[in-house]
């Protein structure tokens, strides 16, 4: 199945960032298509992550462009970007670990004023405390949905690995995100969790966020995405359905080697 | 009620308001604060240039007004706020860690050399004085039912700084601040602009410094560098962290241990059988037993509870059955 033809979620072009004399991203150029699962892959040091920092603002990039919803994103602070609707997962779970499950859910949404100092004091408003309930009602609501309801009072960092990993997938529902890149999701994730976590991520194209994934665990990315792209040496060697990219000279000499001649 | 409790009990206000405002930036803001006592400095300082009138030669100042006490501590608390703005938007812009704390250290010691050697900014090393029961006059109080007025101020503002804080712990503003101290990156990924964010909370703890700053001046009436060093700052954290770091509950009751049992109780030991010689010794033995006590309390609580004797407190989501979906085996 090819992408749809419509504007696409994400459009990066020309993007490069050198370390001294690495080029990590060198000249990356893709588009991601929007409602659909992009599967982002290749070998280490490929790029990959680097190519996520520079997307989301976590590192600036030397030179290139990334248009998301039609605005140019290079340059703006990792906190916009989110604000923009585009939000980044790390390769490893970042919870907040003190706080609990709920907690971390809850404070996944980011809300423009409420977060003054000064509502702090004095928002004691009827329509604020509505508001706070309904964000905990849909907090609990996705919590089910993933299985932590009973977990919600736990304090985050005593979850296991994999519990931190839906915690994360929970934290983009409550976000609601116009496009999510999960970084190595099935990072020390167990086969059955993979699945559930696969369901999730149709669960986020369901309720209208586009997907980026980078994985290295080629028959979950066969599962979940529609669209791959195959980077190597900081810039896109290929790109399309996973099917077609398993019969690809350059990506089998770059990556797959020899996982497909098994 | 003797006059060395009400004395106690008044600084012991005031050591919560100053435990309070360190709170803000190491218990909920994350970042381990040096120059805190050099807010608390700034507020005692302004406070005594906006009150106690012109310098008399020799002694040199800056400002040397007449104003009424509350409007001093306004602009003492707005100094000190001015100041912590400063050093927080250089050391938070980059620097976390012993960064950050290695640059406050830098920050208290510029204000601490520029009281102390710079006698036109607050008279060097001999200070101001001459604060004397500020607003006693108004309500016509003689000496001793001064100190119960004190006392009874204190206490009142030490209320409303915890009420104002107990507001910001629960509300969106101090959970944001919990969310960099956990991990300001996914605070970052989910919106939060961190910079400004822990700027806010610096901020206010330098305001709340200040302020406390501003009471201490009152209740000891004089202020000079022998009255504070950096170094200070240590028994703020002491009782913070015994008490419970992010718990305001837990900062009042550090307070209590630290700032007053602990901090008074060196006083006594004189009286302890065998150690009735202990001050003849030598006359900063018992300064130097109460850093001791101290550091000793810090060290164990460090080992053994970590969390202090009331930990922060979550939000506990009730267990309505409504909620819980049927669980499928």
């Amino acid at each position: 199945m090819s992408a749809p033809a419509t504007t696409p979620a994400l459009e990066v072009r020309g993007l490069t960032k050198h370390f001294g004399g690495v080029y990590a991203v060198d000249g990356c150029s893709f588009e991601a298509p929007q409602g659909i699962v992009t599967g982002l892959i290749g070998p280490n040091g490929a790029g990959k992550s680097t190519a996520i920092d520079l997307i989301s603002g976590f590192k600036l990039p030397d030179s290139g462009t990334v248009l998301f919803k039609g605005r140019a994103l290079e340059g703006l602070p990792p906190h916009l970007i989110s604000r923009l609707g585009l939000i980044r997962t790390f390769q490893s779970p970042r919870e907040w670990p003190g706080l609990t499950v709920l907690e971390n859910v809850v404070m996944a949404r980011w809300d423009a004023g409420r977060e003054g100092f000064l509502r702090g004091v004095v928002g004691l408003g009827r329509a604020q405390r509505d508001k706070s309930e309904d964000e905990l009602a849909r907090a609990r609501e996705i919590l089910d949905e993933f299985g932590l309801v009973t977990l919600r009072n736990e304090r985050a960092g005593n979850l296991s690995g994999g519990q931190k990993r839906l915690v994360e997938f929970a934290r983009i529902r409550m976000a609601q995100p116009q496009l999510v890149i999960l970084d190595e999701p099935m990072g020390g994730v167990n086969p059955v969790l993979g699945e559930r976590m696969a369901l999730a991520i149709e669960g986020f194209i369901a309720s209208g966020t586009s997907v980026i994934v980078v994985e290295h665990n080629l028959p979950f990315i066969e599962r979940v995405t529609e669209h791959v792209i195959v980077m190597a040496q900081g810039a896109v060697i290929a790109e399309g359905p996973f099917e077609i990219l398993r019969s690809n000279q350059d990506v089998i000499d770059a990556y797959l080697g020899e996982m497909v001649k098994q | 009620m003797s006059a060395y409790l009400v004395s106690v009990l008044s600084e012991g206000a005031i050591f919560g308001i100053m435990a309070l405002g360190l709170n803000v930036i190491w218990g909920w803001s994350g970042d381990f604060d040096l120059a805190y006592y050099g807010y608390i400095a700034v507020g005692a300082y302004m406070t005594l240039v906006l009150t106690i009138g012109p310098a008399v030669a020799p002694a040199h100042y800056i400002l040397g007004l007449t104003l009424p006490y509350p409007v001093a501590v306004v602009v003492a608390v707005i100094t000190a706020m001015a100041v912590g703005l400063v050093v927080g938007s250089i050391a938070l812009r980059h620097l976390r860690g012993i960064y950050f704390s290695i640059v406050t250290l830098g920050a208290v010691y510029v204000m601490y050399v520029l009281a102390g050697q710079y006698v036109p900014l607050f008279d060097g090393y001999n200070g101001l004085s001459g604060l004397f029961d500020p607003m006693g006059d108004w309500f016509g109080f003689d000496y001793l039912s001064y100190q119960y007025f004190f006392l009874g101020l204190s206490l009142v503002l030490f209320a409303l700084v915890f009420l104002f804080m107990w507001r910001i712990s629960g509300s969106r503003f101090g959970m944001a601040l919990r969310t960099l101290r956990e991990d300001e990156r996914a605070a970052a990924a989910f919106g939060r602009d961190i910079y400004r964010l822990k700027l806010k909370g610096y901020v206010l703890g330098a305001g709340l410094g200040g302020f406390a700053g501003a009471l201490f001046a009152a209740y000891l009436s004089a202020f000079n560098p022998s009255a504070w060093s950096p170094v200070e700052v240590i028994v703020l954290y002491s009782a913070v962290l015994v008490g419970g770091r992010g718990n305001i509950w837990g900062v009042a009751l550090g307070v209590l241990i630290m700032g007053v049992l602990v901090q008074e109780s060196t006083r006594f030991l004189p009286m302890v059988p065998g150690l009735g010689q202990l001050s003849t010794l030598h006359p900063q033995v018992l300064l130097a037993m109460r850093g001791v006590i101290i550091g000793l309390v810090l060290v164990l609580f460090l080992r053994f509870r970590p969390q202090g004797l009331l930990p922060e407190r979550r939000y506990v989501d009730p267990q309505p059955s409504l909620y819980i979906a049927p669980q499928t085996a």
